[in-house]
């Protein structure tokens, strides 16, 4: 029996319960409905349970004790999950310093999901939480629910029907939480801990989710953003709001006080000591937190005179393609697939092919020019880039990620290293959860290569390897940058390797040139690409404008102009995120980076 | 708990409950699991009322509970480096083209495919099977009646030993705030005395208990009621848990006066300066507030039983 505390019931003792004071400040409550029960089954001579279970009923209880009011209980529970030090010091700080109620506003991939688990772990081993209430981007709700349940052993629920909301620990969208009929039961319901994960998009007051969130009724309370501070200071005074209103003072007095222009605060000193009491930020260059290196390769290489030849040839019926078309772009990213396919295999192309072959009209003149192109693939006998991954995976000895953009491409390597006595496995999206889990297994076990077409979702995390060879590059930045976050994360222990194949004279020449030497992709640090893309992209995505550049040169010169271009003007972006933060609009460049200090920092 | 301790654990919560244990080694139990155990631990509500209803016979489940996974894992590869050794690769070619085949179309197929599938359970200190084991040990472990087995050298078969009767409590007490700790308490009280031992449960373990009246033996007349042993176990508690140092809750009691001072210096001008239509909702949201910290910060002790009985131990105490 434990006592239930909610804001209602702790109210109204009932009469089973008896309560004195032990201290001025606190009464004694014993509960008596063991005694009552005791009696009746004195009464009526039994039931009698074994003495073997009430032996064993009274050590789980001994194993379970909360002993101390600091130490974390919960890490000795979670075999799955081995947290980083400023992660369970983040999570002292939260649970010892500021009683439940925290931003948790690390710097993107230092692992606030781990640091609520922890919080929300620590609370339910200890009986202070029961009910809890975890709101997040839709598209996070499985990934969290995963995490909660295989890092955490903690049976969080999807909320997917009215009825879910019964469930002890809920993961919802704010989106459908806020709406009916789930907002009367969420907003009727005592929620010992709400976590809000990508907080900063609540910072604008006047939103139906800032409301929302203002009317939840919560004991503990964390909110989850990388970006505290992303326009102005009144956003953070509404966010801190949320937790503590009052914590900066009243609206007027925060503005009076810390205020000097909307993105500029003044008594810094005492703004940051406010703050430290209920954000804690830790950065990617506090101590204690330590990316590996990473080093990147590319590996040029001459196409065969047979996969030239079909190179060529795919170019000139792309081009073709493209002029009868008379500019039209729709159609021609499939096309242009076909050349960016060449590079990778010739499985690849000929998939590609067949399905073009079928699609079009039996007496158009473009099927006898298919013909010939597939002819063309017939003649290659070897895959030049196949076989000098084979030779770099013989070299590195070690365990080895091989990313294609292609099924076919996949295939085709599977049996290629298959024939060459390598064991291989396959990953890719389209298996279900189990098959996933199992080509882990193996690829941690005993096959030494991991052939994967996708590099999104969570679930994939190969910590264990730090080999990659990008057998072909994904035109889209954001996806090689999940690629290298597969292995290149928090807990790799050695520098990570990436190896780019790279075809010379052929636009997968330009691509590498352009990710490696103008956007500087490789070097990145986990996370700015975000901020670089996200100001890029105006409508148009970097894909897109790339294909475009392709078809709409004339030669290769005029080609290489056309990407030059771009990526000047992308690295001129990256300067400028550079210098400013995450803020593209601060007035200067310094104060950003003044903000930033203002939350606590965390020194494990 | 360390894994030791967890398999000795689920060990003893088989043997208690009848359970019929396959395969053991110290790293793991494949066991048939007896009805008892079969209704606290499969999450099968519906198959039992059925099963009740009907009068059917239960088909009890079986269960691999694995209570060190490495050295489990360890054994089985050793296992199967030693299979692979006597029996090197001496299969039927066509059964080998039959299983490619099959793989093919179906993925990986299990050779073993008739036999009854026995789910795998990690059992580690803070997994949800043993976690639902510490509860059906609990479930079934609270109200006891037990003597006292004699010690029978030196016993005459003519005389009669005198046992006392003793109520016997063990209690978790919470000391919480917004953070928490706990202690468990063991009271036994002598019902025929009104004598009060702490750290009863230490005792008990130290004697042979069993559920039936052993020969020889006379219980001495109850000198209190229930009801005053068991004011006699709170007084003692409360007499223990008085001499306690309470800094803790004075400090959480500053904490929920400084939180409650703060919302109201952002609620007050705040309601100070709104429109009228808008007063009662501030105010609500002004109460919800109050009562979260209150929640949040409150001190408080609280005690309740974990399990209790009648134990009748021998002499008068």
């Amino acid at each position: 029996m434990t006592f239930d505390n909610s804001p209602q019931t702790a109210a109204d003792p009932s009469q089973a319960v008896s309560k004195r004071k032990l201290h001025p400040h606190v009464d004694l409550q014993v509960d008596r409905s063991w005694f009552d029960e005791l009696q009746q089954r004195i009464g009526k001579n039994g039931p009698w349970d074994d003495w073997t279970l009430y032996q064993l009923a009274m050590e789980a209880e001994e194993a379970k004790r909360v002993e101390s009011f600091e130490e974390l209980q919960c890490l000795k529970t979670l075999p799955a999950v081995e947290p980083m030090p400023h992660q369970i010091s983040t999570a002292s700080k939260v649970l010892h310093e500021m009683g439940g109620r925290a931003i948790l506003a690390d710097e993107v991939g230092l692992g606030k999901t781990i640091e609520a688990g922890l919080v929300l772990k620590e609370y339910m081993v200890r009986g202070l939480v029961r009910r809890a209430l975890i709101l997040v981007p839709a598209s996070l709700v499985l990934q969290w629910v995963r995490e909660l349940n295989q890092k955490f052993g903690i049976s969080a629920v999807a909320q997917k029907k009215e009825h879910t909301w019964g469930y002890d620990v809920v993961v919802a969208s704010i989106d459908t939480a806020k709406r009916d009929p789930h907002r009367e039961r969420v907003l009727g319901t005592d929620y010992d801990l709400i976590i809000i994960d990508e907080a900063h998009k609540l910072k604008n007051k006047k939103t139906t989710n800032y409301q929302f969130a203002t009317q939840l009724r919560k004991k503990y309370c964390l909110l989850l953003t990388a970006t505290p501070i992303q326009n102005d200071l009144d956003e953070l005074y509404n966010l801190i709001t949320l937790l503590k209103p009052g914590q900066l003072g009243g609206q007027s007095e925060f503005a009076a006080n810390f205020v000097v222009d909307k993105r500029l605060p003044k008594n810094e000193d005492q703004l940051q000591e406010a703050l430290s009491t209920v954000m804690i930020r830790n950065r990617r260059g506090d101590g204690g937190i330590h990316f590996t290196r990473r080093f990147v390769k590319n590996i040029p290489l001459s196409l065969s005179p047979e996969e030239k030849a079909l190179y060529d040839a795919v170019t000139g019926f792309v081009k073709e393609r493209y002029d009868e078309s008379g500019g039209d772009m729709s159609s021609m990213l499939s096309l242009v697939t076909l050349q960016r396919e060449v590079c990778s295999s010739r499985d690849a192309v000929f998939l590609t092919l067949v399905n073009l072959f079928k699609k079009t009209s039996e007496d158009s003149p473009i099927r006898p020019k298919i013909w010939e192109l597939v002819e063309k693939i017939k003649g290659i006998k070897a895959n030049t880039k196949a076989e000098k991954a084979m030779e770099l995976v013989k070299e590195m000895n070690e365990k080895v990620i091989i990313f294609t953009e292609y099924r076919a491409t996949q295939e085709y390597l599977l049996q290629f290293f298959r024939s060459h006595d390598m064991m291989a496995v396959p990953y890719r999206g389209g298996m279900n959860r189990g098959k996933k889990d199992w080509m882990m297994d193996l690829f941690r076990g005993r096959a030494q290569v991991l052939i994967a077409t996708e590099a999104g979702g969570e679930g994939i995390n190969l910590q264990f390897c730090h080999h990659m060879i990008n057998f072909d590059l994904p035109w889209n930045p954001m996806r090689v940058e999940q690629r290298i976050g597969r292995v290149h994360r928090l807990g790799q222990t050695e520098d990570v390797r990436i190896y780019n194949l790279c075809t010379l004279g052929t636009i997968e020449e330009h691509i590498v040139n352009l990710l490696h030497e103008k956007i500087n992709l490789f070097e990145l640090v986990i996370g700015e690409l975000d901020h670089i893309l996200e100001r890029f992209e105006g409508g148009d995505s970097l894909e897109q404008r790339l294909a475009k550049a392709l078809l709409e040169s004339g030669n290769d010169q005029d080609l290489q102009r056309q990407l030059s271009m771009l990526g000047s003007s992308i690295s001129q972006i990256r300067e400028e995120v550079k210098s400013t933060g995450s803020n593209p609009y601060a007035p200067k460049p310094d104060l950003l980076i003044r903000t930033d200090r203002l939350g606590t920092e965390v020194n494990p | 708990m360390n894994a030791k301790q967890v398999h000795k654990f689920v060990g003893r919560y088989l043997e208690a409950t009848e359970c019929s244990i396959l395969e053991k080694s110290p790293a793991h139990y494949t066991v048939k699991l007896s009805p008892q155990a079969d209704r606290e631990l499969t999450n099968r509500p519906y198959y039992w009322s059925f099963v009740d209803r009907v009068g059917a016979e239960p088909e009890t489940m079986s269960f691999l509970f694995v209570t060190d996974k490495d050295k489990y894992e360890a054994s089985l590869q050793a296992k199967t480096a030693m299979e692979e050794k006597i029996e090197p690769q001496q299969q039927d070619s066509q059964a080998a083209a039959a299983d490619a085949a099959l793989a093919r179309s179906f993925g990986f197929i299990n050779g073993s495919i008739n036999a009854p599938r026995i789910p795998r359970e990690e059992l580690y200190f803070g997994s949800r099977k043993l976690e639902q084991l510490f509860e059906a040990a609990k479930s079934n472990g609270s109200f006891v009646y037990l003597f006292q087995e004699p010690d029978k050298r030196g016993a005459s078969p003519f005389q009669s030993t005198a046992y006392t009767a003793w109520l016997g409590v063990n209690m978790k007490v919470e000391f919480a705030c917004d953070r928490k700790r706990e202690e468990i308490h063991s009271f036994g009280v002598s019902l025929a005395t009104g004598h009060c031992i702490d750290g009863f449960h230490e005792r008990l373990l130290k004697a042979k208990l069993t559920p039936r009246l052993p020969a020889n033996v006379h219980v001495t007349k109850n000198g209190i009621s229930f009801g005053k042993a068991q004011t006699i176990v709170e007084q003692q508690l409360e007499r223990k848990l008085k001499t306690y140092d309470y800094t803790w809750a004075t400090e959480a009691a500053k904490r929920l006066e400084e939180e409650l001072e703060r919302i109201q210096t952002y609620y007050e001008p705040l309601i100070g300066h709104a429109l009228d239509e808008n007063k009662p909702a501030i105010q609500e949201q002004y109460e919800q507030r109050k009562a979260e910290i209150r929640w949040q910060y409150e001190p408080r002790v609280t005690a309740s039983a974990i399990n209790c009985g009648i134990f009748h131990m021998e002499g008068i105490e």
